[in-house]
């Protein structure tokens, strides 16, 4: 089985610290060499390459690789034709989603996208905003920009579409935001070459199935407590299904174990503790496999 | 839950906000508050009841006190400089990142100086960034010095500009580093939650801010305990017992089939260090420890 690899691509700036992060809990250690681009992991059947984002989806496209994450974001962008594996979107990530968004100056007389009809907007993502220049029925000049979006208007652009996670930088410019073009989420994304091949199809299954595992892992925590055998049915009652209950010996006591979303423990520890449970302990979970 | 209910709390900046990020996530917040951008002063938290304002400590104390914030974690010390009416909640028991436990502020002076005791600063100029705290502790011991204020930490000019001062120190390494020695500690600090009274007495806020001190706590108290898995055969359980900590009873559950139990419990990391190798000798096998997200007793 020697011969059998899987290329991955691993996607280089703001996607690379959760994905190792995901892998890792996956049960995988990548090791990212300084300026390096392949990369070590420990497993004999992945080769691993560090990349762009925006390049992932067309190599996988091309069978250059045959797994790679990327967001939805660059394989719209890139038109790239993939199949996609599955969704890895990371729930701790819920307040700084990656947003694509269509912004000019403050003091702009552009109001909405009807107003841009004849204008020039500059973004990285050329394709995303045509398709949705023409979806608004909406005319307009579309130019590729090489960075640092932000500081074109007025001079350079009328308007500009780039990616916003809290708004600091677009403030920082004096812009402010007309539409959301896009919310972008993380994907495990294969092409058809590999998904035809046995081998790499169970591969890349048993892959997803550990990612999924270890991005569910991540939201969710144990809790133990012991609670008291006169207040055992009313704690029950508001406990999500099937603890694992167990009678300390000699006493009138119990020892409870649940899982449960790490969100939920806000409410739920403090009930328990109002109720009188003892002991509680909370500790993280590395993988939660349905 | 009442639609649109909120309660708005002080985030504290500077080396309060790293170990202050810390105990969040461990209670199961994500707050995000970028360190170098104290402009930025909104702090976002993925919670629609609470909103989060970054700020100084001292600036907190005042925002609790006059009711702009309902709640915020700021430290001992400027809760007792500003002289605000603040209810304290529960006691953080940290002060900076990586190190756990509560902080000093004491009188120094250099090591060479002829400032033996207390009554050898009368007459004499101290600097300090506590100067009430500071002025209610000489007064106590009936000494009468000049008080210089600051903001910032004095270490390189005592001894220079000025003859002693009081300072915070957490490990006494930029006291060593200064060449100063401590003459008297004038009290002991660390980070603490803080309330407005009359936040307190709106039901809804109260429990709120009551669940919150209930989630820190946990949080920080598992920053000094880890989980202990082990299995134990029934002859050496009376042993085992011993050996574990009384913190919280272990939970025993006999392997099926076997004369072996399972044993779980908690224990604070230091103590882990001593009781493993213990565990190992009476014959323990499948010796696992793991790390907690919150302990509450």
């Amino acid at each position: 089985m020697a011969e059998n690899k899987l290329k991955l691509g691993i996607p280089k700036g703001s996607l690379q610290e959760n994905t190792l992060k995901i892998f890792k809990s996956a049960g995988f250690d990548i090791d990212v060499p300084e300026r390096g681009y392949f990369l070590k992991i420990d497993d004999p059947e992945i080769e691993c390459f560090l990349l762009r984002p925006q390049e992932i989806p067309r190599y996988i496209e091309k069978g250059k690789l045959d797994l790679g994450i990327s967001g939805d974001d660059w394989i719209l962008e890139s038109k790239a034709e993939i199949i996609e594996v599955c969704d890895l979107k990371y729930a701790k990530q819920e307040i700084k989603k990656v947003k694509w968004v269509l912004a000019v100056p403050e003091n702009s007389k552009i109001k909405s996208v009807k107003d841009l009809e004849g204008k020039t907007i500059s973004t990285e993502a050329v394709n995303l905003v045509k398709n949705y220049l023409k979806k608004s029925k909406v005319k307009a000049r579309v130019e590729f920009s090489w960075g640092t979006t932000e500081v074109k208007p007025p001079r350079f652009a009328d308007a500009i579409c780039d990616i916003t996670e809290t708004g600091v930088s677009l403030r920082a410019h004096n812009l402010k935001v007309i539409d959301t073009i896009l919310v972008s989420s993380t994907k495990l994304i294969t092409n058809k070459q590999a998904w035809q091949d046995k081998w790499k199809k169970e591969k890349i299954k048993d892959l997803a199935l550990l990612l999924q595992g270890a991005v569910g892992g991540e939201e969710m925590v144990n809790i133990m407590m012991h609670i008291p055998g006169t207040k055992l049915n009313r704690i029950l009652k508001f406990l999500p299904k099937s603890p694992t209950i167990k009678k300390l010996i000699g006493e009138n006591w119990y020892d409870i174990e649940i899982s449960c979303k790490e969100r939920e423990t806000r409410e739920l520890i403090p009930k328990l503790k109002r109720i009188g449970a003892q002991g509680i302990v909370e500790w993280p979970v590395m993988k939660i496999v349905p | 839950m009442k639609k649109g209910k909120k309660i708005k709390i002080g985030i504290p900046t500077r080396f309060l906000l790293a170990p202050t990020l810390v105990i969040f996530k461990a209670a199961g917040y994500n707050l995000e508050a970028d360190a170098a951008d104290e402009k930025a002063f909104q702090a976002r938290i993925d919670d629609p009841e609470i909103e989060g304002f970054l700020g100084r400590a001292a600036e907190i104390v005042r925002r609790v006190g006059n009711g702009t914030l309902d709640a915020g974690i700021s430290s001992e010390d400027r809760v007792l400089e500003n002289r605000e009416k603040v209810i304290e909640i529960c006691d953080l028991d940290y002060t900076r990142a990586g190190i756990w436990g509560k902080g000093k502020i004491a009188l120094v002076v250099p090591k060479t100086s002829g400032i033996k005791t207390l009554k050898d600063l009368n007459g004499k100029t101290i600097i300090t960034r506590f100067p009430r705290i500071t002025k209610e502790f000489l007064k106590k011991y009936k000494v009468s010095a000049n008080i210089e204020i600051s903001d910032v930490p004095n270490e390189s000019q005592i001894g220079k500009l000025v003859d002693a001062g009081a300072e915070f120190t957490l490990t006494g390494s930029a006291l060593v580093a200064y060449n100063l020695k401590p003459l008297a500690v004038i009290m002991e600090t660390s980070a603490i939650l803080i309330a407005n009274e009359k936040s307190l007495k709106d039901k809804w806020k109260r429990e709120k801010i009551e669940n919150l001190a209930i989630l820190f706590k946990g949080a920080r108290l598992a920053q000094e305990y880890s989980g202990l898995m082990l299995h134990a055969s029934d002859e050496m359980m009376e042993e085992v017992l011993k050996v574990l900590p009384a913190l919280k009873k272990p939970t025993v559950t006999q392997l099926r089939g076997e004369n072996w139990f399972d044993v779980l419990t908690v224990a604070n990391k230091k103590e882990i260090r001593n009781i493993i190798p213990k565990l190992k000798k009476i014959g323990c096998t499948d010796i696992v420890e793991f790390p907690l997200n919150k302990v509450v007793i």
